[in-house]
């Protein structure tokens, strides 16, 4: 077998992978949407600003809320909160003013 | 003539410092299936004359004639193609790759030229009967003796059907029965219509009868065309 | 039988890939710590990209306006008179006061988010039972009485139990019971809060009843939005004045790439491995020049040996970007983004499953092919034009 027919067996072997997860990436999708629905429910009725994701910190938690002093309320030096301080950017300062 | 020199000059470096003349007008003439030994010490311009007959590069004056076509001003592409279809080099220390099959070591030069895989193999078994190293096939070729080397060199020179076998110091590194069979075998192919220069200092290459001439080469100047 | 020059191509690719598996041990390690590079930063992107598109598609509902009494630069308690100094602008359909913060469990050392307000004012209020697996939610005729979210009954050790305490500010303990537990499919939003009525959320914080922690501001008119922000910003100057947009917009640029500093981290292997290749394709070693004179004078063209190279260097970073990306989806989709996890929660105690679709978008998909494959590609393509200059007659010696 040539060389080159080898790297196409490759290449459709993850041709067929990749199609599958995106096959998978379809029906997650729609097994979401009902989960959405629920989710937009409770934002609304809480009023909730922000995705439980990152509860260490106020301003991993609710980065959306969080004034922008909230990483510098250890210290004023204290911009990382390390390891989550890569993920999560500081709030912006975002006063309408 | 198949190869036909004319006052052929080749200048390094041209108008550098480190300017140096390694051809100064040399004529030569070879005649189809001939056989010829080209002796000169190192630095004497036998490398760059066995590169302007192996159409690498063209002189920097004068004609050269090879296999019809004039070098001189020739595009490097074109010199390639001329090359690859005219020209089959056997080196010394025969330069196969090492990590290569025996088989795709001799169709090497057939790659660039789209032959397909069947017609390349086809091509490539029928020399390895006539060299019998059928049985070496599938061999890396840095795992073979060194006269079955030798052979899958002189396979690889043959494989495009060029008209002219160019060898630089091809029995540098044999012994004397191999070098014997080398030469043989060179014989045979004049005998089938090729035309072959080879460059050696070996006497058992300059002595041996299919020799038709020996050209001496001394200071980037020929003695006897 | 193929055209000649289809079929050279293909000769060459055989010759390529030959001479890859030739050095197998060093290309495939270069692939794998490549596709290594890509899987990091394509998790990365896929999984920041779920988190905003799962954002983007609920915090759509999000209050319009929400104000928050700021004092020294730092969020504080805001007066309930305040909203009365809002009655004057026209367009505010309700003002919600809401009493929220964080609960410290000192012997799991988990931060809970607890919630309070008055739901049956709150938007699809009437619906929010149906986000809950059991139960209902407390109604103020119930005090005491809580909903949890998953990650919160299960810390607490709860079980089949029904009551727990939580320490008031001085130490005395506060029974809740709990009468609800929110459903799994909203995780996301509520893995760690605790919800209950305003008087048991002020009796916690030991928060005065004339105060609270903010108001949402539901307007008439969408389109006003900005508007009466600013009018409410210039009636209360000491507040804070959040829209929704603006809220919307923190999820665009929270894990952006500036700020993230895991993605420096990514970049400057990336980058360390370009200049890795570089190195390595700027050198030819005495083995590839021999190489590369022998094909040459066998009459290969220049032409051809840059295509070997091309094949060569394409074959790998192509590969390693399918495996790359292939496995960061898996790992996000499957594995739920298990490396990555443990740095974006940090040394939160809660982790939430990632229930995510992963994002992946065209757009990001090139990104991570420009940051990846194309320096590569021009790391070891460009210096290999050095093999143009080894010349044919360098074997003829």
């Amino acid at each position: 077998m040539r060389p080159s027919h080898i790297l196409f067996l490759i290449l459709l072997f993850f041709l067929i992978l990749d199609t599958m997860l995106y096959l998978h990436a379809t029906r997650l999708q729609e097994a979401l949407r009902s989960d959405h629905a629920l989710q937009a429910i409770a934002v609304s009725g809480l009023g909730l600003a922000d995705l439980c994701v990152a509860t260490e910190a106020r301003y991993t938690r609710h980065p959306a809320v969080s004034d922008a002093i909230a990483p510098f309320m250890d210290h004023p030096g204290a911009i990382e909160h390390f390891p989550s301080g890569s993920f999560w950017a500081a709030p912006a300062d975002n006063n309408v003013r | 003539m198949l190869i036909e020199l004319e006052k052929t000059t080749k200048i390094y470096n041209q108008g550098k410092p480190n300017e140096v003349t390694a051809l100064h007008e040399v004529s030569l003439a070879v005649a189809p299936q001939t056989m010829v030994c080209l002796q000169g010490a190192s630095g004497s311009g036998k490398s760059t004359l066995l590169a302007i007959i192996g159409c690498v590069f063209p002189p920097t004056s004068g004609r050269a004639s090879i296999a019809g076509k004039q070098l001189s001003r020739m595009p490097d592409r074109f010199l390639t193609i001329h090359r690859r279809e005219t020209i089959g080099f056997i080196f010394q220390q025969f330069n196969v790759l090492p990590r290569l099959s025996v088989l795709d070591n001799i169709t090497l030069p057939l790659l660039p030229l789209g032959v397909s895989p069947q017609e390349r193999r086809k091509r490539a078994r029928k020399l390895m009967h006539q060299l019998a190293i059928s049985h070496r096939e599938n061999f890396p070729a840095g795992q073979i003796s060194g006269g079955e080397m030798q052979r899958v060199a002189i396979a690889r020179a043959l494989i495009n059907t060029q008209p002219i076998i160019l060898a630089d110091e091809p029995t540098a590194h044999l012994d004397t029965r191999l070098s014997m069979e080398f030469m043989k075998i060179m014989s045979d192919l004049k005998a089938d219509g090729k035309t072959i220069i080879i460059a050696s200092h070996d006497p058992l290459v300059s002595e041996h009868p299919a020799i038709d001439r020996i050209i001496q080469i001394k200071d980037g100047r020929i003695d006897v065309p | 039988m193929l055209p000649k020059g289809f079929e050279k191509q293909l000769n060459i690719l055989d010759f390529s890939l030959s001479s890859l598996w030739r050095r197998k041990l060093k290309n495939i390690s270069i692939m794998l710590v490549f596709a290594l590079v890509i899987f990091l930063l394509g998790s990365f992107q896929m999984l920041t990209g779920a988190l905003t598109q799962s954002a983007d598609a609920v915090l759509r509902n999000t209050p319009e306006i929400t104000i928050q009494k700021m004092s020294a630069g730092r969020q504080e308690a805001i007066p309930l008179s305040y909203s009365e100094k809002l009655h004057s602008i026209y367009g505010i359909r309700a003002i919600i006061p809401r009493v929220w913060g964080y609960y410290f469990d000192e012997s799991s050392l988990a931060n809970f988010t607890i919630m309070a307000m008055d739901t049956n004012s709150m938007p699809n209020g009437n619906k929010l039972d149906l986000t809950l697996s059991y139960g209902h939610f407390p109604k103020r005729t119930e005090p005491g009485t809580t909903v949890l979210g998953r990650s919160v009954q299960e810390i607490l050790g709860l079980g089949t139990r029904r009551i727990f305490s939580l320490f008031r500010p001085d130490l005395s303990l506060k029974s809740f019971e709990v009468v609800g537990l929110f459903s799994d499919q909203t995780d996301l939003l509520t893995n760690d809060l605790i919800v209950m009525n305003l008087d048991d959320a002020r009796d916690l914080f030991a928060m005065e009843p004339t105060m609270a922690t903010d108001l949402c501001i539901y307007v008439a008119n969408p389109t006003e939005i900005e508007t009466i922000a600013k009018k409410i910003a210039g009636l209360l100057p000491d507040t804070r004045v959040l829209t929704k947009s603006q809220i919307q917009k923190t999820y665009q640029v929270v894990f952006s790439w500036r700020s993230g500093f895991a993605s420096i981290c990514l970049l400057a292997a990336l980058i360390a491995f370009v200049i890795l290749a570089w190195d390595k394709a700027s050198g030819l070693s005495p083995e590839e020049k021999r190489e590369i004179g022998i094909l040459k004078i066998l009459g290969w063209e220049t032409a051809d040996i840059l295509a070997v190279r091309f094949w060569e260097s394409t074959l790998v970073s192509a590969l390693a970007f399918i495996i790359g990306c292939t496995a960061a989806y898996m790992h996000v989709a499957f594995f739920d983004a298990t490396l990555l996890k443990p740095v974006m929660v940090g040394w939160s105690v809660i982790h939430p499953p990632f229930k995510l679709l992963p994002s992946v978008k065209l757009a990001d998909l090139l990104l991570i092919f420009s940051f990846s494959v194309l320096p590569y590609l021009g790391a070891t393509v460009i210096p290999a034009w050095h093999c143009s200059t080894v010349p044919p007659d360098s074997v003829i010696r």
